[in-house]
């Protein structure tokens, strides 16, 4: 019988099938009960949904074997440090330089506050947190066609355009444009508000004054004595703003997933997987590539070499396999499901990226530019110059992610020697930081499709894609379940992989508990 | 970067990524210095975009799965398939064919009919390949493209 032994797992289900909510579905710890004796799953993957499935699985009671590829566990969830090494495809191996303690996420770096159910992982695991700066107003907004090629503070912009529209609005309004769709009443609310989103004057201009450099900075700031006395700054023009197409920067932290706050693990992404994978231990069979997935009536023989003794195949069986193998490599592991689910793995091409960290002598942009964690964007390949959001103000050396990249800038990065990614990283990054040059230390480079376990670095669906093969792609097929971050609305985020995992094994562990019932 | 014009999938991708400057509206204008693709020939398409993953000399790569050599591939005898291959993709490679509706996909590379003319020319004639026949941009043309008719009449036959 169900019944209501599986009601968590079953509501969970239909809370997650409703999709696309603006916030994670994660609503607690998922609650599987009467697990038949001596059920069994193995895990294809140790990655975060590979292992949210394992280590709940193991809790309700069920025999569970992990095969993951790599020699850790986490999968993207991962950091580079100093002292690893890094073989991408193609056999060009990486020694990571990185003083002690500096480290690059080249996967996930971010977590929202919203993403409860990895949050709440950390916290089980005891994985400690920290803040994430999305937004730093004194980080940069970057064209290398405006302004002379010099960055310009987020504020800047920010606080220009914002007062610049203020006071066209405040204009329009006075000029009675409104009258049709602004009552007279709310038109004096609208100015008021205007004056004080855009910080305009008494007369509704925007123009250089205390109140302006109170936003944007000042000329001279304020200080003590008798050099205090500041001197406020001028606005850049709105036509100047506009054409250097510098405000598509301002909604960087507007979105759900990027607003205040956000957090990342304390030493790194990849400590979540860690803690993972010490709390699974030998469930965790590493080195392990999976060559075949065959079902039968009563379970499932997953066929694998062990990569550091190669020739020999090996068979683990299990009553049900969870898989969560990324779908470029799933579909040319030969398996036995029908033709939809066959269909769909094959229907969700890999996004590219690229991430490249940069150690340099000393930390130039908290100690010359005065920037403490955050983002600068730039129209340059490199895209995204993300400082370390942790160490502040730490003698010795920093590390910066030099360049996050996507698109076609990606592809083009991920042709190129790991070496040459990172001095084309360094040689665009010197157009945002002339301090590159003189203190560039060492770097590495990761683009996805070049990395072995995943072959790209998030499944890309499109409308039309999602329509026809995601809900084949999720559902179970004999004896088999789909998850990850490519089996959910949240592509490329961990949320994803932790909510389509509970999903799954919800939906696993009711049949488990229906054939246990029947036996 | 406008949210409102992008696809609700494309939504997603874009919270992910976070937010950059002329990233998904204005491909054209992301790259100032390294648009070198642009109007180049089949070896500069390949060896900026394919080798990627195909690897230079086109030997392909094992890890947990593979991506196929090229050098020496028979299967290559199908320009079609190659073609094919090349504007809509086949499992996790993405396509490149410009959409025949027009959408732009976030994080999505686009190559002209005659880009992709042009590599697979270049693939069938290096690497230990010998194909003599040269497939012209109409003929790339008449091939099915990403967000166009699933199944035209000209699908090919390998």
């Amino acid at each position: 019988m169900i019944g209501t032994t599986a009601g968590a797992a079953a509501m969970y289900q239909a809370m997650s099938s409703l999709g696309y909510a603006a916030e994670s579905p994660y609503q607690g710890p998922i609650d599987l009960q009467g697990t038949p004796k001596g059920a069994s799953v193995v895990v294809l993957g140790a990655g975060i949904a590979g292992m949210t499935a394992a280590y709940e699985l193991r809790n309700a009671g069920y025999q569970v074997q992990v095969l993951e590829y790599n020699s850790r566990a986490g999968g993207r969830n991962w950091s580079l440090r100093g002292g690893d090494r890094y073989t991408e495809l193609g056999g060009a191996t990486q020694h990571c330089e990185f003083d002690e303690g500096l480290y690059i996420n080249p996967g996930p770096w971010r977590l929202p506050y919203h993403h409860r159910g990895m949050l709440n992982y950390c916290k089980r695991l005891g994985v400690p947190l920290e803040a994430f700066v999305q937004v730093n107003y004194n980080a940069y907004l970057h064209s290398s066609r405006h302004f002379g090629g010099k960055p310009r503070r987020y504020r800047e912009i920010k606080a220009d355009y914002q007062g610049h529209v203020a006071e066209l609005l405040a204009k329009a309004t006075q000029q009675r444009a409104l009258d049709a769709s602004v009552s007279k009443e709310d038109q004096e609310r609208l100015l008021e508000s205007l004056r004080e989103w855009g910080a305009l004057d008494r007369d509704f201009a925007y123009v250089a004054s205390d109140s302006t450099s109170a936003r944007r900075g000042y000329q001279k700031h304020p200080g003590g004595g008798l050099t205090a006395r500041p001197i406020p700054s001028e606005p850049v023009g709105l036509a100047d703003i506009l054409d250097s197409r510098l405000w598509q920067g301002i909604p960087a932290g507007d979105e759900i997933d990027m607003q205040t706050s956000l957090f990342q693990p304390v030493g790194g992404m990849g400590r979540v997987g860690e803690a993972f994978g010490r709390e699974l231990g030998p469930l965790i069979h590493y080195n392990a590539k999976v060559i075949g997935i065959q079902q039968d009536p009563h379970g499932v023989t997953v066929s694998y070499e062990d990569t550091t003794k190669p020739g020999a195949t090996l068979n683990a069986r299990a009553d049900w396999c969870l898989c969560t193998i990324p779908l470029p490599i799933l579909a040319q592991i030969p398996m036995n499901v029908g033709p939809k689910l066959a269909t769909a793995i094959g229907k969700v091409p890999y996004a590219s990226a690229v991430k490249v960290g940069l150690q340099f002598k000393r930390r130039f942009w908290e100690e010359d530019d005065h920037i403490y964690g955050g983002i600068s964007y730039t129209d340059l390949p490199i895209m995204n110059i993300g400082y370390p959001n942790t160490g502040y103000h730490s003698s010795g050396k920093g590390v910066l992610l030099g360049a996050y990249i996507w698109g076609r800038n990606a592809m083009e990065f991920t042709a190129m020697a790991p070496q040459d990614r990172v001095l084309k990283a360094v040689e665009y990054g010197s157009q945002v930081h002339p301090q590159y040059h003189k203190e560039f230390d060492n770097g590495v480079a990761v683009a996805w499709h070049r990395s072995p376990f995943t072959m790209g670095c998030f499944g890309m669906w499109t409308a039309e894609a999602r329509a026809q093969y995601y809900d084949d792609l999720c559902r179970i097929d004999g004896r088999i379940a789909l998850a990850g971050e490519h089996a959910s609305y949240i592509p490329g985020w961990q949320e994803g992989a932790v909510t389509s995992a509970l999903d799954a094994i919800g939906r696993l562990h009711q049949r488990a508990v229906a054939e246990g019932a029947k036996a | 970067m406008s949210l409102k014009r992008s696809a609700a999938p494309c939504l997603a991708l874009v919270f992910l990524l976070g937010t950059t400057l002329a990233a998904a509206d204005h491909p054209s204008s992301v790259n100032p210095t390294s648009n070198v693709v642009a109007g180049a020939n089949g070896e500069a398409v390949y060896s900026h975009i394919c080798q990627g993953c195909h690897m230079p000399g086109g030997q392909g790569a094992v890890g947990a799965g593979h991506y196929p050599k090229l050098a020496s591939d028979p299967a290559l005898v199908s320009w079609q398939y190659v073609a094919t291959t090349v504007l809509g993709g086949r499992n996790g490679m993405p396509s490149f064919g410009t959409r025949a509706n027009g959408e732009e996909i976030f994080g999505a590379a686009t190559l002209s009919d005659q880009e992709v003319a042009d590599v697979v020319n270049y693939v069938r004639s290096h690497f230990g390949n010998t194909y003599k026949e040269k497939v012209t941009v109409s003929q790339v043309a008449g091939l099915p493209h990403p967000g166009g008719p699933m199944n035209p009449a000209s699908t090919v036959s390998h």
